[in-house]
C-alpha cells in the first residue's frame, strides 16, 4: 500500500510540475518581426504550446486595383481569396525544439499562394533566420527577420 | 480496495491531465482562427530593437515566374532541311574537297535536364549552383545516303552539352544589387565511351549592376561573355523585369539572350510570348569517317546559334511542381564550322575584326516548328 501511495504521489507531483512549469526559452520568439524586404510586420504569438505569426502591418495595405484592403487573392482555395491579409496567420504550428530553433511549422507566401515547410532559427534576440523549404531543407530560401518594437 | 486518499490523488491527477490534454485540442482549433480583433494601427509606428539594421532588396519582384530548381524536359524540332557545304580553306593534309550535300531531317530532338540548387540563400547573399545536360539527336530521312562528314557525324553521334553554373545575387541595399552568372559547358559530339579533354570547356559569364526601385520592377545593365549565337562574343546586356499593378501583365527580359511578355492568368498559370537565343560551340570529337577523312584531325567546332520565337504556358500541376509547354518557330542563325586548333577561339566581334580566319564550312538550315515540354520543381 505504501508503495502505491508513493507512486501516486510521485505521479501527481510530476503532473503538477508539467502543468504549471514556467514558460521555457521558446517564448523569446514572441513579439513583432519585420522580414528583410520591409514590406510586412508579423506578430508571433503562442497558442497552447505552439507558435503562430500573423500579419499586423503591410507597407502597401491597399490593393491598387480594387482600392480595398489587400486580401489573400492568390490563395488556391477560392473560399480564402477574400480573407484580409492583415490579420492573416502566415506562420503556423511551430514548436520550440531547444537550441534557439522552432520547427514543425509552415510559412505561407501570399504572393503566390504557396505554403512551405519552415524552420525558425534565432541567431540573437533580435534576429531570426526563417527558412522556407520544399521537402528537404536544401531546397529552400532563408530570409532574415528583425525584431521591431512599438514606439511609445 | 484502494485507499480513499490515494483515489483522491489519482482523481486530481486525472483532472489535471485532462485539462492539459483539452488545452492541446483547443490550441489545434485555435490555429484555424484567421483573424482576431486587434488595433493594427499601433504597428504603424515601430522601430528596430537593435541598432544598425540594414534592409536588402530581394532577387525577385512580384509576379515573376517561379525559378526552376529541378527540370526534366524534352525538345522536339519538326522536319527541316540541312545544306552542308564543302570544307573550305582546310590546311590539314587529310582534308580534301568533299561534295556539298542537302539532306532532309525527319526531326531533331533530345532530353534536357537542369538542376539549380541554392547553396546560400540569405537576405544579404544568394548563391546557387547548377548543372545541366542537353542533347540533340538528328534523325535523317535517308541516313544511308549521307556522304558529307558533318551530316554523317550528326546522324551517328548527335550533339550534347553538359555544364555547371553558378549564380550570385548580392544586394547592396534596399534598391541596388549585383548579379553574376558563370558557367562552364562541355559541348560536342562526345559520348560516355569517348569523352573529350576538359581543354574544350567553354566558359560564359555575365555581370549585371541593377536597381529594384519598386516591388514591381527591377532593371540592370551589364556585360556578358557568351556563346549564345554559337561563337564567342562579348556583349552588353540589359535586364528588365516588370509587373503591372494588377499583376496581369509583365516582362521578363535579359536582352539579348531572351525577352518575354508575360500574361498572368493567376499566380499558378502564366502565358509568355517572346524569344530566346540558344546556342553553343560543339567540338567534333567523335568523327564519322567518310572516304578516309576524319574530321577530328582538323579540330572542328560547330557554331550553333538559333532564335526561338515562342509561346510558353507554365502552370502549377500540384503545389511546387510546375509544367512548362512551349511551342514556336526555330530560326537558324548559324550552323557553321570553325577550325579551333587546341580549342583556341576565333573572336570575330560580329565581323568587326578583320583578320580572323573565315569559317571552314558554311551550312544552311531551314526553319521548323518546335515543341518543348518540361516538368519542374520550382523555388520558394
Amino acid at each position: 500500500m505504501k508503495k502505491l501511495s508513493f507512486i501516486a504521489l510521485f505521479s501527481f507531483i510530476a503532473i503538477l510540475i508539467y502543468s504549471f512549469a514556467p514558460a521555457d526559452g521558446g517564448d523569446r520568439l514572441l513579439g513583432v518581426w519585420e522580414p528583410s524586404n520591409g514590406r510586412a510586420r508579423v506578430k508571433i504569438e503562442k497558442i497552447g504550446s505552439k507558435y503562430f505569426g500573423k500579419i499586423v502591418w503591410l507597407k502597401e495595405p491597399i490593393d491598387p486595383v480594387t482600392k480595398q484592403p489587400k486580401t489573400d487573392k492568390n490563395n488556391p482555395d477560392p473560399s480564402m481569396q477574400k480573407t484580409p491579409l492583415k490579420g492573416y496567420r502566415m506562420l503556423k504550428d511551430f514548436v520550440y525544439d531547444g537550441n534557439n530553433e522552432w520547427s514543425g511549422g509552415t510559412i505561407y507566401d501570399a504572393l503566390n499562394g504557396s505554403t512551405y515547410s519552415c524552420v525558425i532559427k534565432m541567431t540573437n534576440e533580435n534576429t531570426l533566420n526563417i527558412r522556407g523549404y520544399i521537402g528537404v531543407s536544401a531546397l529552400g530560401r532563408t530570409d532574415i527577420w528583425k525584431r521591431v518594437v512599438v514606439k511609445k | 480496495m484502494i485507499h480513499p486518499r490515494i483515489s483522491g490523488l489519482f482523481l486530481i491527477g486525472f483532472i489535471t491531465l485532462s485539462v492539459q490534454c483539452f488545452g492541446q485540442v483547443s490550441e489545434q482549433d485555435s490555429s484555424e482562427i484567421i483573424q482576431e480583433e486587434e488595433d493594427y494601427s499601433i504597428y504603424d509606428n515601430v522601430e528596430f530593437s537593435a541598432e544598425g539594421v540594414k534592409r536588402f532588396c530581394s532577387p525577385k519582384i512580384e509576379g515573376l515566374s517561379p525559378a526552376k530548381l529541378i527540370s526534366f524536359g524534352y525538345d522536339y524540332q519538326f522536319g527541316y532541311q540541312i545544306s552542308a557545304d564543302t570544307l573550305n580553306t582546310m590546311q590539314s593534309s587529310t582534308a580534301f574537297n568533299l561534295a556539298p550535300q542537302d539532306a532532309q531531317l525527319l526531326r531533331s530532338h533530345g532530353m534536357r535536364m537542369g538542376f539549380n540548387i541554392p547553396v546560400i540563400s540569405q537576405t544579404n547573399l544568394v548563391w546557387q549552383l547548377g548543372a545541366n545536360y542537353w542533347e540533340q539527336r538528328y534523325d535523317f530521312k535517308d541516313p544511308g545516303s549521307l556522304q558529307n562528314p558533318l551530316l554523317k557525324s550528326l546522324s551517328d553521334h548527335g550533339l550534347r552539352t553538359a555544364g555547371i553554373s553558378t549564380t550570385v545575387f548580392k544586394p547592396l541595399d534596399e534598391k541596388n544589387f549585383i548579379l553574376f552568372q558563370g558557367s562552364a559547358d562541355y559541348s560536342g559530339n562526345y559520348s560516355l565511351k569517348s569523352m573529350m579533354p576538359l581543354t574544350y570547356l567553354k566558359y560564359s559569364a555575365a555581370l549585371i549592376y541593377g536597381k529594384r526601385p519598386t516591388e514591381l520592377k527591377q532593371w540592370g545593365v551589364g556585360l556578358a561573355r557568351t556563346y549564345r549565337v554559337g561563337e564567342i562574343n562579348y556583349i552588353p546586356i540589359v535586364l528588365f523585369n516588370w509587373t503591372d499593378h494588377a499583376n496581369k501583365w509583365g516582362t521578363e527580359i535579359l536582352f539579348p539572350a531572351r525577352a518575354h511578355v508575360r500574361r498572368t492568368i493567376n499566380s499558378r498559370n502564366m502565358l509568355f510570348a517572346g524569344y530566346e537565343l540558344e546556342g553553343q560551340s560543339y567540338r567534333m570529337w567523335n568523327s564519322s569517317s567518310v572516304d578516309g577523312y576524319d574530321m577530328r584531325n582538323d579540330e572542328l567546332e560547330i557554331r550553333r546559334g538559333e532564335i526561338r520565337l515562342r509561346m510558353v504556358y507554365e502552370f502549377a500541376v500540384k503545389d511546387f511542381v510546375w509544367m512548362s509547354i512551349q511551342a514556336g518557330y526555330r530560326i537558324n542563325y548559324r550552323f557553321d564550322m570553325d577550325r579551333l586548333i587546341g580549342g583556341q577561339e576565333n573572336y570575330r566581334a560580329f565581323g568587326l575584326i578583320d583578320d580572323t580566319p573565315p569559317y571552314v564550312m558554311l551550312n544552311r538550315l531551314t526553319n521548323p516548328l518546335y515543341l518543348n515540354i518540361s516538368i519542374n520543381l520550382v523555388s520558394p
